[in-house]
């Protein structure tokens, strides 16, 4: 057995181990850990960039945990799309983590840097272990790791308001845990089994039992929870608000995509959409949630036109983008799903870079409000350009990831004649372009302009700058990866 | 179209005015009067670039270049054919003409002004050498939102208000047209230009294709202020400063129309229009335009208001050409972009002089002032004889192109309209220059002729502008000028 | 209504009933303990919910020992699926009643209603 073949639960296990030795690092020197978070994330990064090769070559790698052969084992279940997203945790997990080191030391006591790393890898380390599980419980223990993870970091300065926000989305969130947890125990007391293949192949062989059916119905409310979709949306504008900035851009790029992700692994993995005994429920069920995501773009997108609050704004906005993910997949057509995976990719770079630009403007001046954001274009260039650039994708403007997103979604929705989604798409980018350019505004052309350039410090505005970056290139560059997305979301379709 | 070559040469030009950037990070804090210079020059550079297309275009061969497929059968590329050829010579030249003039006229930021101006440029030299209406389109909003920034570039209230209104408006239609361009390549598969139609009646359906076509006017209707949609016009020409309003309506309403044309001769085609039947309510909207626009602009006191609902009016005559769907409608059409754009180039460039040397906004405050700023107020008079349709100016040319083209497509009233619209043009333009040469001529302390009447760099545009008002009206088939190349895009096209 | 069939199907019916006990706790009672206890409450529904799927009847433990065959034993997935879900409610409740604690040093209350000012159920 080779040492690569041992990459796909390294990828996992790295950042856990990371994630345990932290606190005895920090024990020793507090100083370390740091470095320490650093190198298990440069680490991880390097067993999920080295898998690409292998999925592309044969799409699917798995791993039985411990040799135990599945279904009695666990399985580790590496497809495209779980890399796909395993790498934007890799890639925005690191810069995020790099912005960290200036902003916590900043902004947090110093007997809780350690906390906030450990808590961070964990976060790390679960997440990426949600998305490449092959296992339905392994899948929910991972993702209560990172809900346990991030409840804390929204805590974890321990302000008046963030505990309270915190507490909200526990309450939320664990409730949506337990919901998930009872899907499981259904389906399992119905098929038998854990694995998601094979629970696949059990429904189809035994037939579709309503036990099963009120499983599905529970398993999307539990992830919708965790996804922020409307109308469970209500703990996301206080959590990603008041979190430490750095933990807002995780938890609005990857945590809330865990949702997402579960609802996809149901929808496509669990519960197959060529399954004929649920074509009823099936087709009832996704224009349920296509109408809920569509709701979400519209209102959510108000919701962020109408706050004061910086933040804020930038939180009710990944409500809305969650809309976009979700109403692309619930066309249940390539394109459509194709442009919701694109949009996990456009937001993720989009939204993290919003965030660790309000962080960076937090961390020189301590404002948060829209308005105090005047001239700042002139002292802040790097980080209010990069803002620029990243609303470019958040509106769904060309040439920027989020407008190849939105383009992938316009067609599956119209693969499907679904055209009042259509116009609602369009009104949503209308909306987001009112909430973006409004900053932008404030940030380049209102006055007073200050004289020299007083400029976060390098390890913040270079990752939010390499994020904007990133928005482009895949705005540009968009087949690189779009042909086998594109062959990914089919087969995910094809069950 | 002949033969395809690949050249690099399209995607160069498009981005070569950012060379300007590179002089403003270079070179803008600190050694400002070198940065301008290299705005100007990078300016330079991309006029004789794309002089080097002539060749080719005149041919009427298009060179293709794949820059990245964004997406099966998507991608963004370049190509120079006649038409883009004709749009992207006459940019060059306005652009040049307007960035001397701004030497003179724009005081304080600079840098982000002439930034967003060559960046201006590089965005709608991408609209105009597309070889898709993918790359149309991203190059459109881009082009859209660099815009803004000229607009409010004194941040007044007033101009925040107008860039507030410019912004909303054409960020709703640039949705419009997304939604266009993705029920077109929903329904007809792709996006390229092929020199023909692309959609199919038979595979389509009559439905589809209207409502098509209504979402491309719609959107496209904004920039090129077809009524209603003309909103932000009025308001933006007179916020932004001088040149940039010069552009504003010498070009950039023209890359509204410019979206037209591709969509009539590479969307739909010429007989797909004519199956449709969708000529004559264009031609309603856009005479009512004309006719309208040019009432609006008799009652304005502010002159650059004035001559703001004067483009809204004569921006429609291209419409109006192209809605004929006959030859010579196109030709008329065609040729009224590069004449209006020299026309009205001219005539704000003037009304810029007329501010910065006198301080002057309203026509009623103008009394007497041709003698202080004789050149300036005589190319004034050029223009706006041209805008009439006089004889011997290039509005005339225009004019009789649309007429016979209104005779050609069977609709000989439309002649009606562009007579009333010359009658309009005379009564709003012919009081300015009543009032500044033949009004109040008790100067003393206004004639002081020992004073130079503008700066050099200001005065130079507007005589070129004034110069080619004429040259065009005169010397209509030289080789090179506008119409030796509408007709080769004619020939293509019918 | 078929009461043979509810009978048959008790355990489902019943995890169902304290899950919605559960629910109802966190809904709607506004002390944040109690809400922590509701949590509890439908996790304990969903725990034996899965213990009881594993059910044979007068099975063994399993075991593995001479002379008892595998279809005889209760099955264990189930129990070592409940020992992992402990172990991850504990921690979350762990971290509910920490986040509890610094509330009601920053409030002096425990009170939902009161705290987030709006009376809503969460």
């Amino acid at each position: 057995m080779s040492f690569s073949s041992q990459y796909p639960i390294l990828l996992e296990a790295v950042p856990l181990a990371f994630a345990a030795l932290c606190p005895i690092v920090g024990m020793w020197k507090r100083k370390l850990c740091f470095p320490f978070s650093v190198a298990g994330v440069l680490a991880t990064n390097f067993f999920i960039f080295s898998l690409w090769g292998k999925v592309t070559s044969t799409n699917t790698v798995t791993y039985a945990l411990g040799g135990w052969r599945p279904p009695f084992g666990i399985q580790i279940r590496i497809d495209y799309v779980g890399l796909f997203i395993a790498s934007i945790i890799g890639a925005v997990g690191l810069l995020v983590l790099i912005y960290s080191w200036r902003y916590v030391s900043h902004e947090l006591e110093e007997e809780k840097c350690t906390y906030y790393y450990t808590l961070y890898l964990l976060l790390f380390a679960s997440m990426l272990g949600f998305t490449v599980t092959g296992d339905i419980f392994n899948m929910f223990v991972f993702m209560e790791i990172f809900s346990i993870a991030s409840y804390a970091l929204v805590g974890i300065t321990g302000q008046r308001r963030a505990v309270r926000a915190a507490l909200k989305y526990l309450l939320m969130g664990a409730t949506s845990s337990i919901i998930v947890l009872l899907a499981i125990a259904f389906l399992y007391g119905t098929v038998g089994s854990l694995n998601m293949e094979d629970i696949a192949g059990r429904l189809q062989v035994g037939g579709y039992t309503s036990v099963a059916g009120v499983a599905l119905v529970l398993f999307l409310i539990g992830f919708a929870v965790k996804a922020a979709l409307f109308p469970v949306h209500v703990w996301l504008p206080d959590a990603h608000s008041i979190a430490p900035s750095p933990i807002s851009a995780v938890l609005s790029a990857l945590v809330i995509k865990m949702g997402v992700l579960g609802i996809l692994r149901i929808f496509f993995t669990v519960y197959t959409p060529g399954f004929a005994d649920l074509s009823g429920t099936w087709n009832a069920l996704t224009q349920a949630v296509a109408w809920c995501a569509a709701i979400s773009i519209v209102l959510a997108s108000i919701m962020a036109i109408i706050q004061r609050d910086f933040k804020v704004m930038i939180a009710y906005s990944s409500i809305a983008h969650i809309g976009y993910i979700l109403l692309g997949v619930c066309m249940l057509t390539d394109r459509g799903l194709t442009g919701g995976l694109y949009n996990i990719l456009a937001h993720a770079l989009g939204k993290s870079c919003f965030f660790l630009v309000a962080g960076a403007i937090i961390y020189k001046h301590g404002f948060r409000r829209i308005t105090s954001l005047r001239g700042l274009g002139r002292s802040m260039p790097v980080t209010a350009g990069a803002f620029a650039v990243a609303s470019l994708s958040i509106v769904g403007l060309p040439p920027s990831a989020g407008f190849i997103a939105k383009w992938y979604i316009l067609w599956g929705c119209l693969q499907k004649h679904q055209y009042a989604f259509v116009v609602m798409v369009l009104l949503g980018s209308l909306l987001a372009a009112v909430y973006c350019f409004r900053v932008v505004y404030y940030m380049f052309f209102v006055g007073p302009y200050g004289d020299g350039i007083d400029e976060a410090p390098a390890t913040m505005f270079v990752p939010a700058a390499s994020l904007a970056a990133g928005t482009l290139f895949f705005g540009i560059f968009a087949t690189l990866i779009l042909p086998s997305l594109g062959s990914a979301a089919r087969a995910l379709l094809a069950g | 179209m002949s033969k395809s070559t690949t050249s690099v040469l399209p995607a160069v030009i498009v981005f070569m005015p950012w060379l300007a950037l590179v002089g403003a990070m270079l070179w803008g804090k600190s050694r400002p009067g070198f940065a301008k210079i290299v705005y100007v020059g990078s300016t330079v550079a991309t006029l004789l670039a794309i002089l080097t297309l002539y060749p080719r275009a005149q041919g009427g061969v298009a060179s293709t270049q794949k820059l990245v497929g964004i997406a099966p059968r998507v991608s963004l590329a370049f190509r120079v054919d006649t038409v883009g050829f004709y749009f992207a010579l006459l940019l060059a030249v306005l652009w040049l003409l307007c960035a001397i003039y701004s030497l003179g006229y724009i005081h304080g930021r600079e840098t982000r002004y002439y930034c967003f101006l060559s960046l201006n440029l590089s965005f709608c030299l991408g609209v105009a050498l597309s070889a898709n209406m993918f790359t149309l389109f991203i190059f459109y909003e881009l082009m859209t939102l660099a815009t803004y920034p000229l607009i409010i570039h004194e941040e007044t209230e007033e101009a925040r208000r107008a860039g507030l209104k410019y912004l909303i408006y054409s960020i709703s239609a640039g949705a419009v047209i997304l939604l266009g361009l993705i029920l077109q390549f929903y329904y007809g598969g792709t996006l390229s230009f092929l020199g023909h139609g692309t959609l199919n009646l038979s595979q389509v359906g009559k439905p589809v294709l209207l409502t098509i076509f209504s979402i491309y006017m719609l959107g496209f209707g904004v920039k090129a202020c077809v009524m209603p949609l003309h909103g932000w016009v009025p308001d933006a020409h007179p916020a932004a400063p001088a040149p940039a309003s010069a552009l504003l309506s010498g070009v950039i309403l023209k890359v509204g129309i410019f979206g037209i044309i591709r969509v009539v001769f590479e969307v739909f085609g010429i007989e797909l229009l004519h199956t449709l039947g969708v000529s004559l309510p264009m031609l309603i909207v856009a005479s009512f335009t004309i006719i309208v626009g040019s009432l609006f602009a008799i009652t304005q006191d502010n002159l650059k208001r004035r001559l703001a609902y004067s483009s809204v009016a004569q921006v429609s005559y291209i419409v109006l050409g192209l809605f004929l769907l006959s030859p010579d409608g196109a030709t008329g059409g065609l040729l009224h972009i590069a004449h209006h754009a020299f026309m009205k180039g001219c005539l704000f460039l003037c009304a810029g002089i007329i501010i910065h040397e006198t301080g002057k906004k309203n026509v009623s405050e103008m009394d007497g002032i041709g003698s202080r700023i004789p050149i300036t107020m005589a190319a004034f008079t050029v223009a706006a004889l041209g805008m009439m349709g006089i004889p011997l100016t290039c509005g005339f040319i225009t004019k009789w192109f649309l007429g016979v083209g209104s005779i050609q497509a069977h609709r000989p009233y439309f002649i009606a309209v562009l007579l009333v619209s010359s009658l309009l043009n005379a009564v709003y333009f012919l009081p300015v220059v009543y009032v500044a040469f033949f009004k109040g001529r008790s100067p003393g302390e206004e004639l002081r002729l020992s004073k130079r009447e503008t700066k050099r760099s200001m005065l130079v545009p507007v005589i070129i502008t004034g110069c080619m008002v004429i040259a065009l009206g005169v010397f209509v088939t030289v080789k090179g000028f506008p119409y030796s190349l509408v007709e080769v895009v004619v020939k293509a096209f019918f | 209504m078929n009461f043979n069939r509810i009978a048959h199907n008790l355990n489902y019916v019943s995890s169902v009933v304290l899950f919605l006990l559960g629910l109802y706790a966190v809904a709607v009672k506004p002390n944040l303990v109690k809400k922590i206890m509701g949590l509890n409450i439908m996790e304990t529904s969903v725990f034996l919910f899965m213990v009881s799927i594993g059910m044979v009847g007068s099975g063994n433990a399993p075991v593995v020992t001479e002379g008892v065959k595998p279809a005889t034993m209760v099955n264990p997935i189930p129990q070592a699926l409940i020992l992992t879900g402990i172990v991850v409610a504990v921690s979350t409740t762990a971290v509910a009643l920490s986040l509890c604690i610094k509330i009601h040093e920053h409030y002096g209350t425990l009170n939902a209603s009161e705290i987030l000012g709006t009376g809503g159920p969460f």
